[in-house]
């Protein structure tokens, strides 16, 4: 009750503070006025009345300042008078305030946009119930490593035979699109195909219908899919009766059952339009391993436990497939799974965004304290006028807390702004990136950082100007004294600023080096003319014959357009879209089961592949149309790489020689080597050199795999006309299907680096900043030094030193800084680049010549920041300087 | 004097005040004359720590203050107890005098 009243009083006495001065002023008189008549009453004179009532009762502003203390609103009082004597201050130097809130805002603003990504991408759990107990499976061959997928064998029995579980599930692991048809044109839609359990595994509720239940992946279940919001809108025209109707995925009609809440996306990190049921056939053999599986962990049930129940069910899984290699479980936490490849470069990121921030609060404190010096006489006068130095002190760090509440606003803004379009630009590969948002921890994080840096950056300025001596600044003329405290502490914001802007510029220059490497690494293929596409042809096309002379056909047909020099169908694309790897034996090796495995990349093409992407011919012959392998009892041709032939046929000729492929086993086929080609790039342009097999497309065998091909045409054209032109032969042939990713090779060989190129371009934006601000600060600094010697300057110039001696002397203390600046920096780059070693391509993170470079860099703009003050000095007219007061 | 009037602590100085205006409402320079009156000059307290007192218990609502025509015709602010007022100056001498108490306890222990 107490408070309510005296709040109260207290809001009354802010909002009618003329009155209440006046009461209390005509309160203190009469209170006087009462003394002097009982003095006269007593037998005083008036004169004398008045003059000992006065001087016992003592000073009245004194009073009048003590009541006015008492009671809140005084506080809030003061500071509004603080706010609005900051704010005129401000006013007056319109160009450092500017700066200053501009560095803030940079600072802040920055800071803000990486922290909320890393905090939706990094650090807040996924969007699902209990996410921390969903655990992914990845399994690897014994003795090897890695977290890779499964297949059908050991997914079904893992599944049917694990307690440790509530529920587990799966998905393809292949990058997923299905051909949509029969809904207009036909296309290809995102999409991926799911186990029965998917969603209830997830604890996903629909927005409307249903998931799918167990059971209903079984063979012979009907084909049911769920769709996303965006889907039902865009392709289905937000039909109310939308559940039971039914889509053609991949030739298959699928039935509607549900419809997933807009948000959801998993597993993918773009928007997926539908999930369809994977139904699980029963395998004949172990692999193809291509089934991502997850669970949810029961409490209670450790993850050690849950990955040995694992391998007890891998080894009867192996049992059953004696040929197969024994696998060794692994589970991981779904985040950590889908950020792995992330984290290292957010944390990066954050890190280098920090530095930045500190390095702008350095800035403004740095300008802070050279205004303060400035500002001394004005201190010294307020001081002596009664201000406490809590005070000055507080009214100083006003000033400060109100430039950074200016530039933490604008920079939130900024951080908005940067974040939007962080979402738009920002590489489709960073999983999470539809869950950033400007939250309250990163509002809450904002403020702080605000509020934290104006009061750091406050401190010194403000302890300092208010520690000078009372009698000093009001004696001497105020240029030339210089607080010896604030040029200390100003030469180390400096030597602070060259350090940190060291830092962040050899760590970007190091990512522009490793990315300049990685850009011009060989892809092993001539992309200059080369347009390529994505074509799947619906199950219809399973049947061997009909797929081969599809394509055969297609193949002709595209040939024969205009400026076409050669056409070829693949199964993996470079730079980075490789979709089979397997194991093989070359004759003679023997079967040791327990021989490390052989793995190389497997690339079904037609003949004509390597001559359109230009891949050279090393030993031997390419793949020919009139090769005869599409019967069983034909031989098995197959085409080797350079690596593959160096490291396996070290000196001798391959072609001729044979290999197995897939599980060491005796019994298989045998495969003749016809040819060698030039090495070529599948797995991305930093991936080591691994050796190829390319097999007939339509090879016995092979042929019902292949319905999922590239197209490669190598062709003068344009490209635009080119690709219209193959939709419609495309479109003649079969209009189901659709002609997808349409991308010249020299775009898809961007692409790959997409991320790197991201990260570089970023990190160099940061560091650009960063130098900016380090220049803008060491100038400031320079200049007020300079002004502030101005009579110094002027006596030397007078006894007769040259622009040359003034230059050199103004120079040289800047050369200090700087070399002590570059030495701490250089030592923090030494042991910090160590954390950029997993971003780098072939780059060492003590790479001499990018140390080397951005030490002459910053050196040369941080001298051109003090030459043009220490000009200024060299024009000082000493009849001027000294003079001057 | 001077010393001892420093040495008035705040919270002593409001039950003084409270005191004072429990018989009657008062304008400062009464109240002032009143403690030093009764008191035999050994509280004199000075107007830096007077006003702000009035304000402080006008805030917790133990005064209520008005203005008035005083003794010589002039206009004077008027200081009177409230009912919580009243209450709270029981709650004080209560205290103060268990403190009392315990201190001559003590001292002549």
């Amino acid at each position: 009750m107490r408070f309510i009243h005296s709040f109260l009083e207290g809001v009354k006495a802010l909002l009618h503070r003329e009155t209440v001065d006046r009461e209390l002023n005509d309160e203190l008189h009469d209170y006087i006025q009462c003394a002097i008549a009982e003095k006269v009453r007593n037998g005083a004179t008036p004169e004398e009345a008045l003059r000992s009532a006065r001087v016992e009762f003592g000073s009245i502003e004194a009073v009048k300042q003590e009541v006015r203390t008492t009671g809140w609103e005084s506080v809030v009082e003061s500071f509004g008078q603080d706010v609005r004597y900051c704010i005129r201050i401000l006013r007056k130097s319109p160009l450092f305030t500017a700066v200053a809130i501009a560095t803030i805002a940079i600072g802040i603003g920055a800071t803000t946009a990486m922290f909320s990504v890393v905090d939706a991408v990094l650090l807040r759990p996924l969007p699902f119930p209990g996410s921390q107990r969903l655990m992914m499976l990845g399994a690897h061959a014994r003795g090897g490593t890695g977290m890779k997928a499964i297949g059908i064998a050991d997914f079904t029995a893992w599944r049917d035979h694990q307690n440790s579980f509530e529920r587990v599930a799966a998905f393809d692991g292949a990058a997923g699109t299905f051909a949509l048809s029969g809904l207009g044109d036909p296309e290809k839609v995102p999409g991926a195909g799911v186990t029965a359990d998917f969603f209830a595994a997830l604890g996903v509720q629909p927005l409307m219908g249903r998931f799918f239940q167990p059971g209903e992946d079984r063979p012979d279940a009907p084909a049911l899919v769920v769709i996303s919001p965006q889907f039902w809108r865009d392709h289905l025209a937000s039909d109310p009766n939308v559940l039971g109707r039914s889509i053609v995925l991949d030739g298959t009609p699928h039935t509607i059952v549900g419809v997933t809440p807009g948000w959801f996306r998993f597993p993918s990190s773009n928007p997926i339009d539908v999930w369809a049921v994977r139904t699980l056939p029963h395998p004949v053999s172990r692999p193809p391993y291509s089934l991502r599986a997850f669970g949810r962990l029961r409490p209670g049930v450790s993850v050690r436990a849950a990955e040995a129940e694992f391998d007890g069910i891998a080894s009867q899984v192996s049992s059953q497939y004696p040929s197969s290699a024994d696998l060794v479980g692994h589970l991981v936490p779904m985040k950590e799974w889908m950020v792995e490849n992330v984290s290292t470069a957010l944390f990066v990121l954050l890190g280098a965004i920090f530095l930045l921030l500190l390095l702008a609060v350095v800035n403004v404190a740095s300008l802070l304290l050279a205004r303060a010096t400035l500002r001394v006489r004005e201190v010294a006068v307020r001081m002596a006028l009664g201000a406490s130095r809590r005070r000055v002190v507080r009214q100083l760090l006003t000033e400060s807390v109100l430039l950074s509440v200016a530039g933490g606003a604008i920079g939130l803004l900024l951080a908005y702004l940067s974040v939007r379009a962080f979402m738009v630009v920002g590489p489709g590969r960073i999983p999470r990136l539809q869950e950033v948002a400007l939250n309250c921890s990163v509002l809450l994080f904002t403020s702080l950082t605000c509020v934290g840096s104006g009061i750091l950056f406050g401190l010194a300025p403000a302890f300092i100007a208010s520690r000078t001596k009372l009698g000093e600044p009001l004696k001497r003329s105020q240029r030339s004294m210089t607080s010896r405290d604030a040029h200390r502490a100003q030469r180390a914001f400096v030597v602070a600023q060259v350090a940190l802007a060291l830092l962040l510029m050899i760590g970007s220059g190091l990512l522009v080096r490793s990315f300049l490497r990685l850009r011009s690494v060989d892809p092993g293929i001539r992309a200059d003319h080369v347009i390529t596409a994505a074509i799947a042809l619906p199950k219809s096309y399973s049947d061997a014959p009909r797929n081969t002379q599809f394509w055969m056909q297609f193949l002709q047909k595209v040939q024969s357009l205009p400026g076409v020099t050669a056409v070829g169908i693949t199964m993996s694309l470079p730079p980075n879209l490789l979709e089979i790897n397997n194991p093989f034996t070359v004759e003679g090796q023997g079967y040791d089961r327990n021989r490390a495995l052989q793995l190389a990349e497997e690339v079904p093409v037609s003949p004509d592949y390597f001559r359109s992407l230009g891949i050279p011919l090393i030993a031997g012959r390419f793949f020919s149309p009139s090769d005869r392998v599409e019967d069983e009892h034909d031989p098995m041709l197959v085409i080797i790489n350079e690596t593959m032939a160096k490291r396996y046929f070290p000196n001798q000729d391959p072609v001729g020689r044979r290999i197995q492929t897939g599980d060491p086993d005796p019994k298989a086929p045998w495969e003749t080597i016809v040819g060698v080609v030039g090495d070529v790039k599948y797995s991305g342009l930093d991936a080591a050199p691994a050796p190829t097999l390319y097999v007939p497309f339509n090879e016995y065998g092979w042929s019902e795999w292949s319905r999922e091909m590239y197209l490669v045409v190598r062709s003068g054209e344009d490209p635009g006309t080119l690709a219209a032109a193959i939709c419609l032969e495309l479109k003649n042939m079969d209009s189901s299907v659709p002609l997808a990713q349409v991308r010249t090779m020299e775009q898809l060989l961007d692409e790959s680096v997409m991320e790197q190129r991201f990260r570089t371009w970023l990190l160099g934006s940061f560091a650009s900043l960063a130098l900016l601000l380090s220049a803008i600060g060491i100038y400031a600094v320079v200049s007020y030094s300079v002004n502030q010697r101005t009579q110094e300057i002027g006596v030397r110039i007078a006894l007769g030193a040259k622009s040359r001696d003034v230059l050199a002397m103004v120079l040289a203390e800047g050369f200090w800084l700087l070399a002590a600046g570059s030495l701490l920096g250089i030592s923090g780059a030494l042991m910090g680049t160590r954390l950029l070693r997993t971003l780098l391509y072939s780059t060492s993170t003590t790479d001499a010549l990018s140390f080397a470079a951005t030490v002459m860099i910053l050196c040369g703009v941080a001298l051109l920041a003090c030459y043009i003050p220490a000009r200024r000095a060299t024009r000082v007219d000493p009849m001027v300087a000294l003079r001057a007061e | 004097m001077a010393n001892s009037t420093a040495a008035v602590v705040q919270g002593t100085l409001d039950m003084l005040v409270l005191k004072t205006l429990a018989l009657q409402p008062m304008h400062a320079y009464g109240i002032a004359q009143r403690i030093k009156q009764i008191s035999q000059g050994v509280f004199d307290v000075n107007p830096g720590s007077l006003f702000p007192a009035f304000k402080r218990l006008e805030r917790a609502g133990w005064l209520a203050s008005e203005w008035r025509a005083s003794e010589n015709n002039r206009r004077a602010k008027y200081y009177s107890l409230t009912p919580t007022g009243k209450k709270q100056l029981k709650a004080e001498t209560r205290d103060w005098k268990t403190q009392m108490i315990a201190i001559s306890r003590i001292l002549e222990a």
